[in-house]
C-alpha cells in the first residue's frame, strides 16, 4: 500500500473517532512518521496502519486499560508486540478502546465510554468487547489491521459483531511483555483485519520466542511444532454437538449450516463430534479467571503510578481501599468473585476443581484431533479431524442501553457470550471468527489443534 | 528505620531464668535467609539489599516495582543455593514444585502480593544434629528435623517518619531471593535453640549462599513456642540472638503465670502472633484478625523441574559440611582443640576479619601435610595449630593484612618450612616469631608478592641457632646476666627452688642477648650449674 493511501486515511480518524468512539488516544505523529519513512514500503508490514489495544504498552502514548486507575499512566518502555510491529514497518494510529482491563464483552465498561458497532452508524449498537475500539477500527477501515487481547473470547466475539477476521493464536506464539495481565494462563494477543493475508503477514512477524515472556513458546518447543504441522487441502471438520445449543436463533443456525455446507461444496468432509466437558467451560473461566484477575489488579494501589486517594487510603485498617474505590462495576463484580474463589473455605473447592476439569477439557481435545499435541504429548488420533466448527457468539449485538440495562437487571447475562469461545481459551487452541458472509454481525468460529494455527488460517480462508 | 526506637537490651530479663519440670516447652523456628545470589529471585535487578540508605529505590528494575506488563524471569543461581540448602540438609528436594502468590496489601509489597512456594515447597524433610560433644547441648544428641524448604521474594522496607506523617518506601530489598526454613517443634530448651541458629547460620555461610547475618536481616528468626500443649505462640521481630533468647524467656514467663493463674483456656487456646519490644511481648495479631492470604498458583511461573541428576550433581560438588570437619581436626592427626577446629570452621560475619574460614582451613591442612611430610613419625601437631592459629592469625589483625595476600609471600611449603625449621630446632621458637612478623610487614608493604626465600632471610639476619655454643662462652655471658642483677631476693628464691618459675626469667635474658639463637634448655642448664641449683 503506498503511503498517500495510508495517509487519505488518517484523515478520516477524527469523524470514525467522534461517531464510535474508537481510540482512547491518537497518535498524532503517525502522519509524519509515514512520511518520513520511505523505507517502509519494502518492509513486511510496510505502510500498514494498525490500531494498538489499551491494554499493551506503549511509551509514546498512554497506556490506560480503559481504567480511572491508570488514567494518563504512561508506561517506560514498550511492549515486545509494538516493537516488532514498529520494526516491521507498520504505524500505530492510536490506541483502542476497551471494557476496563479487559473485562467484559460488550465494549462498554470503559471509563472512556462505549465503543459503538460501525457496521451499524445510525443506532448505538454494541461492538462486543473486550477488543471493542480494535474491532471498529478494523471495521470502520481507519486501519489494516489491529492488535487485540483475547482472554476468552475478547478478540473473536468483537470481530463477529463488527464483522471482521479475528485471530486468537495458540497461547504462547505472541509475546505478552507488555500487555497488561487480565488472567496470564489465558490472556492472548490476537489479531484483527478484513484479509487473512494481512492477518497472516502480521502473524508471522509477531510470532516469536521473547525470552522476557516466561509463557512465550521458546525455540525448541517451536521447531517441535514445524516440525509436524503441514498444510492439508482437503480439512477433515467436526462440529461439536455441545456447541449447537437450542437458544441460537434460526438466522444465526441457518448461517452456520450455510457455512457448513459451502466447506462441505469445496471437498472438505464434516464429521458430528463430543467434547462433553465444553459445558463445563464457561463455570471453569468463570472461576479461574476472576481469581487470577484479583491477583493481578492487587497491585493498583496508586503508590507508584496511576491515581491515588491521598487524603483516605490509609485512613482506616483497610489499605487503599478508597483509591481501588475508583475500578468500574464489572471489575469490582470480579474482584469479588475472585476473592471469593480464592478464599482458604473455597479454593479446594472451586479453583482446584476448576483446574482438573481444564485438565480434561483439553484431554477431550487431544481426543479428537489428528495432530499430535506438543504441550500434553498426545500422539494424535488416527483419522481424527483437523479443525473445529462452531458459531462465534449465540446472537447479533444489541443496543448499547438494552446491554447496560440487562447486565444491571443480571450481571451474569453478559457472561453466556463467551460460550463458544472460553473453551480454545481454557485449551490455549488457536481460533478464529471469520464473517459468515450472509447476515451482518455473524461469525463462526474455526479451532484447531494446539499449534496449528497455519491450518486455522488457511481453513478461514476456505469460509470466505 | 533509624528513628525506630527500640531497646533491644537485656536488662528487662532477670539472668535468673530456669525451666520449670511441670511447665514443658515446645519450640520450632522459622527462619528466613537472603540468598546472596548476584541478581534478584524474578529480575535482572542487582542483589544487593542494603546498597543503602543513601540509594533507596536504586536496585529496582520494572518488574520490581510491579510496572503493568512485566512479567516475572526466574532466577537460576537462586535455585540451585536454595537445592544446595536442602541436600547439606538431607532434605528431600522435590523434581517439580512451584511458586504461589500470597495476597495482602502493604506499602512495601508492590505487587499485592509476595511470591512464593505454598502448596509444593522445594524440599521437605531433612534434620540438623545437635551434639553435647560439638554444640554444647545437655543432651547427649538431639535431632531438629525441617519441615519444609521453600524459596520466595522479599519485601520491600518501609520506614516511617512519625514527625511528618508519612512512610517512606525502599524497594532496593523487594525481590530479593529469600529460602524460608520450617523445623518441627523439636526444641525443649534455650541452648537447643541457640545452637541451632548458631549451627544454621555457620551452614549457609559454609555453603557461601548467604551472609546469614541477624543485624543487617539477611537472616531472620521467627519463634514457634507452646507451654504443656496448649496453643502455640508465634514470636516475630527478633533481630538478633539476644532478643531471640529473652523473647523466649519472657514468653515463656508469661505463659506460665497464665496457666498457673488457671487462665491458660481462656488465654492459651487460640493461637496468637506477639513482637518483641525490646523489655516484653506484645500482641500483633490473633486468629481473628488474621487475613486470608488467597493462595493461588502463579500462573506464568513456569515449574521448577529438576532431573534427579541435577541434584545428584549439586550432591557431589557440596563441601565437607562443618560437623564432619571439625571431627576430623579433632582426631588423628590433627588433634584440636573444639575451640581452635571451630576457628577452622565456624564462619563469622566476615567484617574485622582477614580471611574467610575456607582459606584458612584450606591453608592450615595444606601446611600441615607438608610439615607431616618432612617430619614424618616425630610430629608435634600442636605446631602448625599454635603457629597458624595463634601467631600468623594475631601478626595478620595486628597488621590488618588480609591472608589471602600474605598467601603469595607465605606459601603453603614456605609455611611447613619454617614449621621445620622450628621443629627441628634450627630456628629458634622467639627467632621464627621474629622472621614471621618481618616477612608479613615487608610483604604488606610491597606490590608485588613472591614466595619468600626463607634461607636467604635466616642467613641475613643470622638468626640460625648456633649449633656448636662454646661452654665458656655460655659461662661467661650467664656471669654476666647474674651479676648485673642485683636482686638476692630472686636468686635466693631460684636457688632454694621456692620459686622455680623465675629461672625462666634468666633464660628470659639470656635469650635476649644472644637473639635467640641459642636454645633455652642450654641457658637453663648453664644457670642451674652456676647457682648450684640441685632441684
Amino acid at each position: 500500500m503506498s503511503s498517500k493511501t495510508a495517509i487519505g486515511r488518517l484523515k478520516r480518524i477524527p469523524a470514525v473517532q467522534k461517531q464510535f468512539n474508537v481510540f482512547t488516544s491518537i497518535n498524532s505523529d503517525a502522519e509524519e512518521s509515514l512520511k518520513n519513512n520511505s523505507e517502509k514500503a519494502v518492509k513486511p508490514l510496510g505502510n500498514l496502519l494498525c490500531g494498538i489495544k489499551d491494554n499493551i504498552v506503549t511509551r509514546r502514548l498512554p497506556t490506560s486499560c480503559g481504567s480511572k486507575l491508570l488514567e494518563n499512566y504512561i508506561s517506560p518502555f514498550d511492549s515486545t508486540v509494538v516493537q516488532l510491529l514498529e520494526y516491521a514497518g507498520a504505524v500505530n494510529v492510536g490506541k483502542t478502546n476497551l471494557d476496563e482491563f479487559g473485562m467484559g464483552s460488550g465494549g462498554t465498561n470503559s471509563c472512556f465510554g462505549a465503543t459503538t458497532n460501525p457496521l451499524f452508524p445510525d443506532e448505538s449498537i454494541v461492538v462486543g468487547g473486550s477488543s471493542s475500539g480494535s474491532a471498529a477500527a478494523v471495521a470502520a477501515d481507519v486501519v489494516d489491521f489491529s492488535i487485540g487481547t483475547d482472554t476468552g473470547g475478547s478478540v473473536r466475539l468483537p470481530a463477529a459483531y463488527a464483522s471482521v477476521l479475528g485471530f486468537k493464536p495458540s497461547y504462547g506464539r505472541i509475546s505478552r511483555h507488555g500487555v497488561v495481565a487480565y488472567a496470564q494462563s489465558l490472556d492472548t494477543v490476537g489479531i484483527m483485519a478484513k484479509s487473512v493475508n494481512t492477518l497472516e503477514k502480521v502473524f508471522k512477524v509477531l510470532d516469536m520466542p521473547d525470552e522476557k515472556d516466561p509463557t512465550c513458546l521458546n525455540k525448541a518447543l517451536r521447531s517441535k511444532l514445524s516440525a509436524i504441522t503441514k498444510a492439508k487441502s482437503k480439512l477433515r471438520i467436526g462440529i461439536p454437538k455441545e456447541f449447537t445449543p437450542m437458544g441460537v436463533s434460526q438466522d444465526l443456525r441457518a448461517e452456520y449450516l450455510a457455512v457448513i455446507q459451502r466447506l462441505e461444496a469445496r471437498g472438505h468432509e464434516i464429521y458430528p463430534v463430543s467434547i462433553p466437558n465444553i459445558k463445563n467451560a464457561l463455570p471453569v473461566y468463570y472461576t479461574l479467571a476472576p481469581a487470577e484477575a484479583v491477583s493481578n489488579l492487587s497491585r493498583y494501589d496508586g503508590l507508584r503510578y496511576g491515581n491515588r486517594d491521598r487524603e483516605k487510603d490509609s485512613s482506616d485498617n483497610t489499605l487503599f481501599a478508597p483509591s481501588r474505590a475508583a475500578f468500574g462495576q464489572e471489575v469490582k463484580n470480579r474482584i469479588v468473585l475472585g476473592n471469593y474463589n480464592l478464599s482458604s473455605e473455597s479454593f479446594n473447592n472451586h479453583y482446584i476443581k476448576a483446574q482438573k476439569l481444564r485438565v480434561e477439557l483439553i484431554n477431550e481435545f487431544d481426543d479428537i484431533f489428528a495432530l499430535p499435541n506438543i504441550l500434553t504429548g498426545s500422539q494424535g488420533i488416527e483419522n481424527g479431524i483437523d479443525i473445529l466448527l462452531s458459531l462465534s457468539a449465540i446472537s447479533t449485538p444489541i443496543t448499547t442501553s438494552e446491554y447496560d440495562s440487562e447486565n444491571t437487571d443480571n450481571p451474569i447475562t453478559s457472561y453466556i457470550n463467551d460460550i463458544f469461545t472460553t473453551p480454545a481459551s481454557l485449551a490455549g487452541l488457536p481460533a478464529i471468527s471469520v464473517p459468515g458472509g450472509n447476515l451482518k454481525a455473524v461469525g463462526v468460529q474455526i479451532m484447531g489443534q494446539f499449534g496449528d494455527d497455519l491450518t486455522v488460517l488457511n481453513a478461514a480462508r476456505e469460509i470466505l | 528505620m533509624i528513628r525506630l526506637a527500640r531497646n533491644y537490651g537485656s536488662k528487662a530479663v532477670k539472668q535468673d531464668f530456669h525451666l520449670l519440670p511441670d511447665f514443658k516447652l515446645k519450640c520450632g523456628l522459622e527462619i528466613h535467609t537472603q540468598l546472596s545470589t548476584q541478581n534478584k529471585l524474578f529480575s535482572h535487578s542487582t542483589n544487593d539489599p542494603f546498597a543503602s540508605a543513601n540509594v533507596p529505590n536504586f536496585h529496582t528494575s520494572f518488574f520490581d516495582v510491579a510496572l503493568p506488563g512485566t512479567q516475572p524471569n526466574l532466577n537460576l543461581e537462586a535455585v540451585l543455593f536454595a537445592v544446595k540448602l536442602a541436600v547439606a540438609l538431607k532434605s528431600e528436594v522435590n523434581l517439580s514444585s512451584q511458586f504461589d502468590r500470597k495476597h495482602y496489601f502493604y506499602g512495601d509489597q508492590p505487587l499485592g502480593y509476595q511470591i512464593t512456594q505454598h502448596y509444593n515447597p522445594l524440599a521437605k524433610g531433612g534434620s540438623i544434629e545437635l551434639t553435647k560433644a560439638l554444640d554444647g547441648i545437655d543432651q547427649e544428641h538431639i535431632k531438629i528435623d525441617i519441615m519444609q524448604l521453600q524459596i520466595e521474594q522479599d519485601t520491600g522496607k518501609s520506614i516511617y517518619r512519625e514527625s511528618e506523617h508519612v512512610s517512606l518506601i525502599d524497594l532496593n530489598r523487594s525481590n530479593v531471593p529469600l529460602i524460608e526454613m520450617v523445623t518441627l517443634p523439636n526444641f525443649t530448651d534455650l541452648k537447643q535453640i541457640r545452637s541451632f541458629i548458631k549451627k544454621y547460620q555457620n551452614l549457609v555461610r559454609h555453603l557461601g549462599i548467604s551472609t546469614g547475618d541477624l543485624e543487617t536481616g539477611a537472616m531472620r528468626v521467627d519463634v514457634n513456642m507452646s507451654i504443656n500443649d496448649y496453643c502455640r505462640v508465634e514470636l516475630k521481630n527478633l533481630p538478633n540472638t539476644s532478643s531471640i533468647m529473652n523473647a523466649v524467656k519472657f514468653e515463656y514467663k508469661r505463659q506460665v503465670d497464665i496457666i498457673r493463674r488457671g487462665d491458660a483456656d481462656e488465654l492459651l487456646s487460640t493461637p496468637e502472633t506477639r513482637g518483641w519490644t525490646g523489655s516484653s511481648t506484645v500482641k500483633l495479631r490473633s486468629k481473628e484478625t488474621t487475613i486470608d492470604y488467597r493462595y493461588m498458583p502463579d500462573p506464568e511461573i513456569p515449574l521448577i523441574e529438576l532431573s534427579p541428576d541435577v541434584v545428584a550433581g549439586v550432591k557431589t560438588s557440596l563441601p565437607v559440611l562443618p560437623d564432619e570437619i571439625l571431627r576430623r581436626l579433632m582426631s588423628k592427626p590433627y588433634f584440636l582443640s573444639l575451640k581452635d577446629a571451630k576457628i577452622l570452621t565456624v564462619n563469622g560475619n566476615g567484617r574485622d576479619q582477614q580471611y574467610t574460614q575456607s582459606e584458612l582451613l584450606t591453608f592450615y591442612l595444606d601446611t600441615f601435610e607438608e610439615y607431616l611430610a618432612h617430619v614424618k613419625e616425630d610430629i608435634n601437631p600442636k605446631l602448625p595449630t599454635n603457629w597458624i592459629i595463634h601467631e600468623l592469625l594475631g601478626n595478620l589483625n595486628r597488621l590488618q593484612f588480609p591472608l589471602s595476600k600474605a598467601l603469595q609471600t607465605l606459601t603453603p611449603s614456605k609455611f611447613a618450612e619454617l614449621l621445620v625449621l622450628i621443629h627441628e630446632g634450627t630456628l629458634s621458637k622467639a627467632s621464627g616469631k621474629l622472621l614471621l612478623f618481618h616477612i608479613l610487614e615487608g610483604a604488606k608493604g610491597s606490590i608485588d608478592l613472591l614466595p619468600v626465600d626463607l634461607s636467604a632471610l635466616i642467613d641475613n639476619f643470622e638468626l640460625n641457632a648456633i649449633q656448636d655454643v662454646d661452654p665458656e662462652e655460655l659461662k661467661k655471658i650467664c656471669s654476666d646476666i647474674l651479676s648485673q642483677l642485683n636482686d638476692p631476693k630472686l636468686l635466693e628464691g631460684i636457688i632454694t627452688g621456692k620459686k622455680k618459675n623465675s629461672l625462666k626469667f634468666l633464660v628470659g635474658q639470656g635469650m635476649r642477648l644472644s637473639q635467640g639463637r641459642v636454645k633455652p634448655q642450654l641457658f637453663e642448664q648453664t644457670f642451674k650449674k652456676l647457682l648450684k641449683i640441685t632441684w
